[in-house]
């Protein structure tokens, strides 16, 4: 099982090689970490909690519009592949469990999200130097590091059960973006903890004051989601013909 | 006439109008959120306030709307290898005219859909007077013009890229600059400020007692400049559009 699953995360790794895929998750946070540290500049009169505040005006539409958009834009590309020609046949005719072959895919789509998340962090520690914030950087982002990583994790699942059934490249990315946008309305309501969409902005703390949430539940959620969406992709992809 | 009819039948179960729907039910469900309980001065500005907020709103919503779109009509040549054999029965530039105008159709449906909605929205949650039918046809006309210009970007880079992630990403860009314009002046010349450049109530914040108050915009010149350019952006990206569609090779 183990040498199957490092087979598939290779072939996916091969799949992905020299894709400029990447680009999308180093520019988008430069966009949004530009955007978020001017407006903190500008409302410094009313934003007085630092790096909070500065991490308040960094992280909104990031975790709520953009990254759900921009995680589909990965899983979609993940299965582009496997949407062309007969490549389906090709794909489910590997002599790799299927678990493994959607594991394979799983993994280079968490591990973006993970390499997204430094990125992201790197930016905010650099234009919280660049603020000349005096305060020391808070402990608590290796936190919402771990958590935002978990809800990115639930994204992905989603995404990639999503792009596994639509053959368009386009429309699941239009669901993530709109997944992101319901899912703020859903938190603003008190729900954000029971939508998938909703996790990765809870878990990195934005538009959250108190910067506190449930843990217990949050991973509890988050695991179930992940574990569902893991069965039911398996199970798709167990009935899936060309 | 016939090319255009080729377009819609190939879009034929591609559900695009459902995805279009789906879009208007996101926007209409953050409306009854964001606009269900108005206080007497809401609803005393309600309608004008619309002409401010939906704006703004699609500023940031449409570029990767309409980057969805555009890759919808293209891709499928691209999946078909289609491009070559399509050229040897009809002329590239009747065929491009014919996938641009299918997704103008379809753009100027899904805003009279949106702004059915929210007006209706706003009789439903009880704003005063009406709707004021001039400024509401001119905000819709310059709607269309500035997501139209959107839009024919968009298609020509997913007819340009047989890789879709590369106009969905520029369309995802599209709406952070969107939405990075709106906090810094409320017009623009890029192509991604154009709902802003069509917004044609403005509003003033005041920290005090914390009202906000809409009226109508009075366009300064240089803003009035940046309406200009929406027509602009439209025939430069008809122009390109068109030319490089003519010009592809495959």
């Amino acid at each position: 099982m183990y040498s199957s699953f490092t087979r598939a995360i290779k072939a996916e790794h091969l799949k992905l090689k020299r894709s400029p895929v990447w680009l999308a998750f180093f520019a988008l946070p430069v966009i949004s970490a530009f955007f978020g540290t001017n407006n903190y500049l500008m409302n410094q009169g009313i934003l007085q909690s630092e790096w909070f505040s500065l991490w308040s005006q960094h992280s909104l539409f990031l975790c709520f519009f953009f990254m759900p958009a921009l995680i589909g834009t990965f899983c979609s590309y993940l299965w582009r592949l496997e949407h062309l020609r007969t490549n389906w046949n090709s794909f489910l005719t590997t002599p790799v469990p299927l678990l493994c072959l959607y594991l394979g895919k799983l993994y280079q789509a968490v591990k973006i999200v993970i390499l997204g998340n430094l990125w992201i962090f790197l930016l905010y520690f650099l234009c919280g130097k660049l603020c000349a914030l005096t305060a020391p950087f808070p402990p608590q982002t290796l936190e919402w590091f771990l958590c935002g990583v978990l809800g990115g994790a639930v994204i992905c699942s989603i995404q990639l059960a999503l792009s596994m059934v639509i053959r368009s490249f386009a429309v699941p990315i239009g669901i993530g973006l709109l997944g992101g946008l319901a899912g703020m309305l859903l938190t603003n309501k008190g729900y954000g903890l029971l939508y998938p969409y909703s996790l990765y902005s809870i878990g990195m703390r934005a538009n959250n004051p108190k910067m506190e949430i449930d843990l217990k539940l949050f991973a509890i959620s988050s695991i179930f989601y992940m574990i569902l969406l893991c069965i039911l992709s398996v199970a798709g992809l167990r009935r899936h013909e060309q | 006439m016939k090319t255009l009819q080729l377009e819609f039948y190939k879009i034929k179960r591609r559900k695009i109008g459902l995805t279009m729907a789906a879009f208007l039910a996101v926007q209409f469900l953050w409306g009854l959120w964001a606009f269900h309980d108005p206080s007497e001065k809401e609803k005393a500005q309600g309608f004008l306030s619309l002409l401010y907020s939906l704006p703004v709103l699609d500023a940031v919503l449409v570029p990767p709307i309409m980057a969805v779109l555009a890759s919808r009509l293209a891709d499928i040549e691209h999946k078909g290898g289609m491009y070559k054999q399509l050229e040897t029965l009809r002329r590239p530039g009747s065929l491009y005219h014919a996938k641009a105008l299918c997704g103008l159709i379809i753009i100027i449906v899904m805003f009279a859909a949106q702004y059915a909605l929210f007006i209706l929205l706003g009789y439903a949650v009880g704003y005063q007077g009406h709707p004021d039918a001039a400024y509401y046809l001119l905000s819709y006309g310059l709607k269309l013009m500035s997501n139209s210009s959107l839009f024919l970007m968009q298609l020509a880079l997913s007819m340009l890229f047989a890789n879709q992630m590369i106009p969905l990403v520029i369309g995802l860009c599209g709406s952070l600059i969107g939405l990075l314009l709106m906090f810094v002046k409320m017009y623009s010349f890029l192509p991604w400020g154009g709902n802003l450049n069509a917004a044609l109530v403005t509003m003033e914040w005041n920290p005090v007692n914390r009202n906000i108050t809409y009226f109508y915009r009075e366009y300064t010149p240089i803003e009035l400049a940046a309406v200009g350019m929406i027509f602009v952006w439209f025939v430069i990206f008809y122009i390109a559009g068109r030319t490089l569609f003519t010009r592809k090779e495959n």
